[in-house]
């Protein structure tokens, strides 16, 4: 029994422990309305009862990371694994910070699938524990990881906070032009996250299966004195090929389904060696994600946003406009702290630039920049409410950008392992 | 036009106040609804609103506007979206502007023409960030002042439409004597550490006013992080430049008058037992580490003739994090090239048809004798190439300047040998004597004559290079203290909240308002419980008088 | 009184947005790169040796029509066009041509044995750690300037030239 393995332990009990405690937050809400019973005693009862559990299961995630730092040897905050695993406990960390404010057990019902999501997709990506490159070693890179991580959290709660007060305000049985267009884009939000579902479930499948497809690229490069040269690369596939690296041939393919070959090819542009890769992973995570809404869709017998509109009935939705706020209020100077003060001190450090406009870097001042506009519009502007819930949906959107989306896109210095 | 801007209670208002500067009451549009009071800057009215605008009045009030500061927050961050499609230019030591096409085609081509390869130098996005500054101070000093003057002078007993129209607001019929109520109600917010003035059965807690500076010092904050940032501007404040330089040499540094030796290049790499098992037999480099000296040029700097003057006066080992520090100059381990090349070898010559051998010899890659005596044999190098090929039209040459595959052409003169001798190409490195054909471009004197070297302890390999860059930011206090500031800033105006408290007894009807500027929640519970405390029933919920929340 | 007080600051601090902002666009827009252009002034190099030792600075051509060119012995379409740069030096240096030849800071033995092949009149001088090689910003070989009498770039030329590439130019700079 080493550091690791308790840790890996700790890991796996951490999640079931969140999975039970939202079943709880779910049995807290929905059950007020059932038979013999008081409404506020029971929600009071079984709120308590989810709130032990997610604090027992944050418990867990929090010995997690400390045994992996202890058998690491360093702060485990250096690889993508490492990073979404952080980022779900400090959303748990923020969930928690805001519950002992509010006491708000419907946040338990948002705030925890949205971990439970993030944490299964950071097992997505390889957990050994990887020794550190020379510029990875630094206490600033850390704080910074670890700073961004927190106030990103702190978001992403006033986005579950926001998704809710939409749930709860928008009304499905309005047929007018502005109530469709809200019910399309609430529904459109539910969507991407059930698509965010598919991918790890998908990932997970065919990782369980052992599939693989194996792709060889050629390419002929002229270096600066003219000379040819050519490369060989060869591209893995987990994922059965829809599409093939552009400019590939395949060497393997394992037929899944009667599909025995890539249907078409990656565009041109598309040329890191990765690239046909992720768009592969992104195909399949599409078709995957509208199945699964598609079945759910089929089961509901309506849209998911109707399905959870009447579970919300009888909250304020003030409050929920509140949490939100607040959650981003709170989140905003760590966010400035940690992913820009820190970072621009390690950047200083490691590369000699404060700021050198990576990518990412830019990537976290657009972030920095819209929660400004966001602020700035509900304390001067009076945004507050359907506006202001919006805003905080779209700002964790671009808080997930940020952190996957420019690795999955747009490569930088920052690129942690890439998606899958 | 004038404007009769007196209220009730005696107090002259300026033009455009909304909630009179003395008691609070309603005023203008304020007190045409009935609904909860626009609070902003307790109702004073801002600077830039004034009837009759110049041309003065009008830029001013423009950059005065929120709205327009949303707006360029919001224009800037779609501007910073553009910069992140393509790599920008400043990713690249050495730039070629045809780069763009190559990789992306006519989208690139027009990605590079539009000038979004160089986004955040542009003409356009400096212009933004200065519009974004003048936001800043004039947004800021616009409602800093009037704000403070609202604060400094506030008067307890406010007008009584002035608290039922507040947000939170509370009232109740008393018994027992007014006194007594207030003096009750004034300990209940002094143990919630507010300050408490009474003043004729009226009263005022207020509490946390310091975090209404918040904005305000973050807004100062950030000015002074964009004219830091500006100030790099300044010739000299800046520099970005890097040097190559191998162990046991020295090397100037570019737009300056230093050099630096690098004493010793080391590199550490994780062994297999450190890796996990996807990554065993890779090499993940662990540090490495320069051991470098800094010199300062006295005289002859700048020539390419002449041999420069040096004084020493730093010493450091540069590791990545761990950059050398002089004066501002700062070098960074940046990138390293450990490929083996030859320095000197010692071979010896070999007359194949005897066994009988010559030598050793030293024969210098960089540096060769022009002449070597071996034996009865005489070398006469007729030239040597550092990285050879052989040019489209069959000429031998040089394929670049650095010595990755020596050669040396020799003439050898001796017994046996051809009046005025023979010619004989030797490749040092084993692997360029295969592809270049060694044997082959000797011909018959190949089956006659060879170089060995015996031994590896007669082969010298040179030092390791290390690329340092090189950086001078003068700026970088400021940049920081601004940053800092700014946070400072930000913590105050979003981890506290001002909360004021107003409350009138008038024969045995009290009447309270309460308002802040953030959290009516914690607001709302804080009443409440004094109140409660006090001996009076309220529930935080029934506190609440709707309207918009901030 | 009071509202004059308040115009003066106004002014006071829309002059200093204007001033410091105008410096930071201008700044941005004027921005020399630091490398030459055409019609720009090409950077002065002082003291440098040429094959024999002897030191030439830029300045000591001064009102004279000059030619600089990279080059490197590693670098085919340089070795190239060096026959063409000598046959139009031989034609034109009676009118007061200059051709200054820097190579690209490469070693003793490379230059002199290489130029033995050669039959070169004209100046070749000797860059190191390359120098003037980045003074001039160069991205690739060969890069030849073309300085007219008036101390200004008239032209640069990357890649290999023609005889008559050459003579076009050279003619342009008798012009100037």
């Amino acid at each position: 029994m080493n550091w690791l393995s308790i840790s890996s332990g700790a890991f796996l009990v951490a999640f079931v422990l969140y999975c039970a405690a939202f079943l709880f937050y779910v049995i807290a809400v929905i059950g007020r309305k059932w038979k013999n019973r008081d409404p506020q005693h029971h929600l009071r009862k079984w709120g308590r009862i989810a709130f032990i559990c997610s604090s027992l299961g944050l418990a867990a995630h929090l010995a997690f990371f400390f045994t992996r730092w202890a058998g690491a040897g360093h702060i485990p905050t250096s690889n993508m694994y490492e990073f979404m695993t952080l980022l779900g406990m400090m959303i748990m960390i923020a969930f928690t910070v805001l519950y002992a404010i509010y006491r708000a057990p419907l946040l338990g019902m948002f705030a925890l699938p949205l971990t439970i999501l993030i944490i299964a997709y950071a097992a997505v990506f390889p957990s050994e524990v990887q020794p550190l490159v020379p510029s990875l070693q630094s206490n600033w890179l850390r704080l910074h990881v670890t700073g961004a991580a927190l106030g990103e959290a702190f978001f992403a709660v006033g986005f579950a906070a926001g998704l809710m007060y939409l749930l709860r305000v928008t009304d499905y049985n309005d047929k007018s032009a502005s109530a469709r267009r809200s019910q399309f884009w609430l529904e459109f939000s539910l969507y991407v996250l059930v698509v965010v579902a598919g991918f790890i479930i998908t990932v997970f499948a065919f990782r369980g299966a052992g599939y693989e497809a194996t792709f060889l690229r050629e390419e002929l490069t002229i270096d600066a004195y003219g000379n040819e040269q050519w490369t060989r690369e060869t591209i893995e596939y987990q994922m059965p090929p829809i599409v093939k690296p552009h400019g590939s041939e395949p060497v393997s393919v394992r037929p899944f389904l009667g599909l025995d070959r890539p249907l078409f090819e990656a565009p041109a542009w598309m040329q890191g060696v990765n690239a046909g890769r992720k768009f592969n992973t992104v195909i399949w995570s599409i078709i995957s994600g509208t199945i699964l809404y598609g079945l759910l869709r089929l089961a509901a017998r309506r849209p998911l946003g109707a399905v959870i509109h009447p579970l919300l009935e009888g909250i304020d939705p003030e409050d929920l406009d509140e949490i939100s706020y607040r959650a981003i209020a709170i989140g905003f100077p760590i966010f400035t702290l940690g992913a820009l003060i820190f970072a621009m001190i390690w950047a200083e450090q490691a590369w000699g630039r404060f700021w050198g406009w990576d990518p990412k870097e830019v990537w976290a001042l657009i972030t920095w920049l819209f929660y400004s506009a966001y602020l700035h519009l509900r304390l001067s502007n009076g945004w507050h409410g359907l506006r202001s819930s919006w805003l905080s949906v779209i700002g964790f959107l671009i808080v997930m950008f940020t952190l996957i989306g420019v690795n999955l896109i747009i490569a930088g210095l920052h690129s942690y392992a890439g998606v899958s | 036009m004038l404007e009769n801007t007196k209220c009730e209670c005696g107090h002259q208002n300026p033009p455009d106040t909304a909630l009179c500067e003395s008691c609070g009451k309603p005023l203008g549009t304020e007190a045409l609804t009935d609904g909860p009071l626009e609070m902003r800057y307790d109702g004073v009215a801002r600077r830039s609103q004034k009837s009759n605008p110049n041309l003065l009045d009008r830029i001013w009030s423009f950059f005065s506007s929120v709205k327009v500061a949303v707006v360029l927050i919001v224009i800037t961050l779609i501007a910073a979206i553009f910069g992140t499609i393509l790599p920008q230019e400043n990713a690249f030591i050495n730039f070629d502007p045809s780069w763009y096409e190559e990789h992306y085609g006519l989208a690139g081509k027009i990605y590079y023409m539009l000038g979004f390869s160089r986004t955040y130098e542009s003409w356009w996005f400096i212009t933004l960030l200065v519009m974004i500054g003048a936001s800043l101070v004039i947004c800021s000093l616009d409602r800093v002042v009037p704000l403070y003057r609202a604060l400094n002078k506030q008067q307890v007993r406010k007008h009584i439409q002035f608290l039922t129209r507040q947000r939170v607001t509370y009232a109740a019929d008393l018994e027992d004597d007014d006194a007594e109520w207030m003096r009750k109600l004034a300990e209940q917010f002094r143990k919630r550490r507010f300050r408490v003035r009474v003043e004729d059965n009226a009263l005022l807690a207020e509490k946390n006013r310091f975090s209404r500076w918040g904005p305000y010092i973050n807004h100062v904050g950030l000015i002074i992080f964009l004219l830091a940032v500006l100030a790099r501007a300044i010739p000299g404040w800046q520099l970005d430049e890097y040097v190559g330089v191998r162990e046991g040499e020295i090397a100037h540094i570019p737009e300056t008058n230093y050099y630096v030796k690098n004493l010793d290049f080391e590199v550490e790499f994780y062994s297999d037992d450190e890796l996990p098992e996807r990554l065993k037999g890779t090499l993940r480099p662990k540090r490495f580490v320069t051991k470098a000296e800094l010199y300062v040029c006295e005289a002859n700097c700048g020539s390419t003739a002449l041999e420069p003057v040096l004084r020493k006066v730093k010493e450091h080992d540069i590791v990545v994090n761990d950059p050398l520090e002089y004066k501002g100059l700062k070098l960074y381990q940046f990138d390293y090239d450990t490929t083996p090349r030859l320095k000197t070898i010692r071979p010896v010559l070999v007359d194949l048809k005897s066994g009988e051998t010559y030598g050793p010899f030293e024969l210098s890659i960089l540096e060769p004798e022009p002449e070597y005596e071996l034996g009865p044999y005489r070398l006469k190098l007729i030239t040597r190439f550092l990285d050879f090929t052989v040019n489209a039209d069959g000429v031998p040459g040089n394929k670049s300047s650095q010595p990755n595959a020596p050669a040396f052409l020799f003439l050898i003169e001796g017994p046996d040998l051809p009046e005025g001798g023979e010619t004989f190409f030797y490749f040092p490195i084993p692997t360029d004597r295969e592809r270049f054909g060694q044997d082959l471009i000797n011909g018959e004197l190949a089956e006659r004559f060879d170089f060995r070297v015996t031994d590896m302890a007669h082969v010298e390999f040179l030092g390791d290079v290390s690329y340092l860059n090189v950086r001078v930011d003068r700026a970088l206090p400021y940049i920081f203290a601004g940053a800092f500031i700014s946070l400072i800033g930000l913590v105050m105006g979003f981890y506290w909240q001002h909360r004021r408290v107003w409350l009138r007894i008038d024969d045995g009807r009290l009447t309270l308002g309460a308002h802040t500027n953030k959290n009516w929640y914690g607001l709302r519970s804080e009443v409440a419980a004094a109140l409660r405390s006090a001996g009076l029933e309220a529930d935080p919920k029934s506190l609440d008088n709707g309207g918009k929340r901030r | 009184m009071k509202g004059r007080k308040r115009k003066i600051t106004q002014v006071v601090i829309l002059i200093g947005i204007l001033l410091l902002g105008g410096y930071a666009v201008g700044t941005s827009l004027f921005k020399s790169d630091e490398k030459p252009k055409i019609g720009g002034r090409p950077p002065a190099f002082e003291n440098v040796a040429d094959v024999e030792g002897n030191l030439h600075s830029l300045a000591d051509y001064r009102g004279r029509p000059v030619i600089i060119n990279f080059w490197g012995t590693f670098c085919p379409p340089c070795v190239a066009e060096m026959p063409a740069i000598e046959r139009q030096y031989q034609k034109y240096k009676d009118q007061g041509l200059v051709v200054l030849a820097i190579n690209l800071s490469e070693d003793d033995i490379t230059v002199r044995d290489f130029l033995k092949r050669f039959n070169l009149s004209y100046t070749i001088l000797r860059d190191r750690n390359r120098m003037i090689e980045r003074k001039y910003a160069l991205r690739s070989y060969p890069t030849t300037f073309f300085i007219g009498r008036d101390g200004r770039i008239l032209d640069i030329d990357t890649g290999g030239m023609t005889d008559e590439e050459i003579e076009r130019y050279i003619l342009r700079l008798l012009e100037t």
